[in-house]
Order: C-alpha cells, then structure tokens, then sequence
C-alpha cells in the first residue's frame, strides 16, 4: 500500500509506487547477485550509474525466483543494457 | 543517482529475538519538498527469530525534480528506512500526521 506523506499546500497527485517493495529473501537467493552489486558500487566509489548492469543481474534473479513480480526489464530502466545484452545473447524476452 | 534513472540500495535488518517478527518497513525523504518526487511505500514483512536479512529498495527520481525551481539548490537527498514491530490491530503512527 502507498500513502501520501505531504502536509504541504502544493498539490501534487502521488504516484503509485513503482517496483520499490519486495518479499524478504529468507534463504539468500540472491545473495550472490547482490554481493556483486555491492562490490560494484564500492569499486566505482558508489557511482549508481556505473553498476546498472550488476543491479539489473540482481533484479532478474530475483525475477527468476519469484521474489519479484515480473516486469520486462525495459520498464524498470534498463532499456539500454537490454540493446547490448541482445547483441551477445539473441535468447531474451 | 542521476533524475530519471532507475536506482538499486540496500538495507540491513535483523532480528535479535527469538520470536518471529512482523514488522513494517517504511522510508522516508529529506529535504521534504524532494519527496514530492519519490515514491513512498509501506511494507509487512515477516522476520524469523535471529534471521538477517538485505532488503532492496528500487527507485526512481521524477526526471521533473531536475526541471522544479525549487529544486535548484537540492543537491543532496536522503532516503531513509525505518522497520518497526507491527502489534496486533495496532493503528500504525505515520510520521507527520496528527
């Protein structure tokens, strides 16, 4: 569920939240995934934009184990590395 | 994290008892005005006794925040994440409201 937590004047419609909860991963699924994320962010001194690739491997393993409704990945962002990812593997919808 | 692109963070959380634990998380934004162009988001979850767990949080800054005068000087945004004990029938106290 959503709520708008506003006291403010202005008036703005809240968006309905995208993609931002998750079931818990009990037995660590995608711990592997994640790790990689992390060592990516910390590599790139915690540069969002240069780890795009690591956090979209993690949503699809989420993806993959039901831990993640499904959402074709040009949704949540990822338009761009799906072009390059298409090129090395024609297999992927 | 750039306007407009999708972003990937994680927390931490634990549970030290050994009672399972139904908690609610919920995140929150400073500066306020930002938050107009996040998500805000509340979620049951259950802990089990002594379990650890990251949780995601995938998100997403309104490419307007960019464009929002206001916004000008707002070069620094703070997403924060609370996870507290849901109680049986408990109305939950959101942050801000009476």
């Amino acid at each position: 569920m959503s709520t708008a937590m506003n006291f403010s004047n202005k008036s703005f419609a809240p968006r309905p939240p995208d993609k931002g909860a998750f079931p818990l991963d009990h037995f660590g699924e995608c711990s592997a995934f994640k790790e990689r994320f992390m060592e990516c962010l910390r590599r790139s001194g915690y540069e969002s934009a240069a780890c795009r690739q690591s956090a979209m491997a993690y949503l699809e393993c989420r993806m993959d184990r039901q831990l993640m409704a499904n959402e074709p990945l040009e949704k949540l962002g990822f338009k761009d590395l799906i072009n390059e990812k298409s090129e090395e593997k024609p297999e992927k919808s | 994290v750039v306007p407009g692109e999708t972003a990937l963070a994680f927390y931490k959380a634990k549970n030290p008892t050994d009672k399972p634990i139904i908690g609610i998380s919920t995140y929150n934004v400073v500066p306020f005005e930002a938050g107009q162009y996040f998500n805000k988001i509340q979620v049951k979850q259950r802990l089990n006794p002594q379990e650890e767990v990251d949780m995601p949080v995938f998100f997403y800054i309104d490419p307007e925040f960019a464009e929002d005068p206001k916004m000008a000087k707002v070069d620094l945004i703070t997403l924060s994440y609370t996870f507290f004990e849901a109680k049986e029938g408990q109305k939950l106290p959101l942050p801000g409201y009476p």
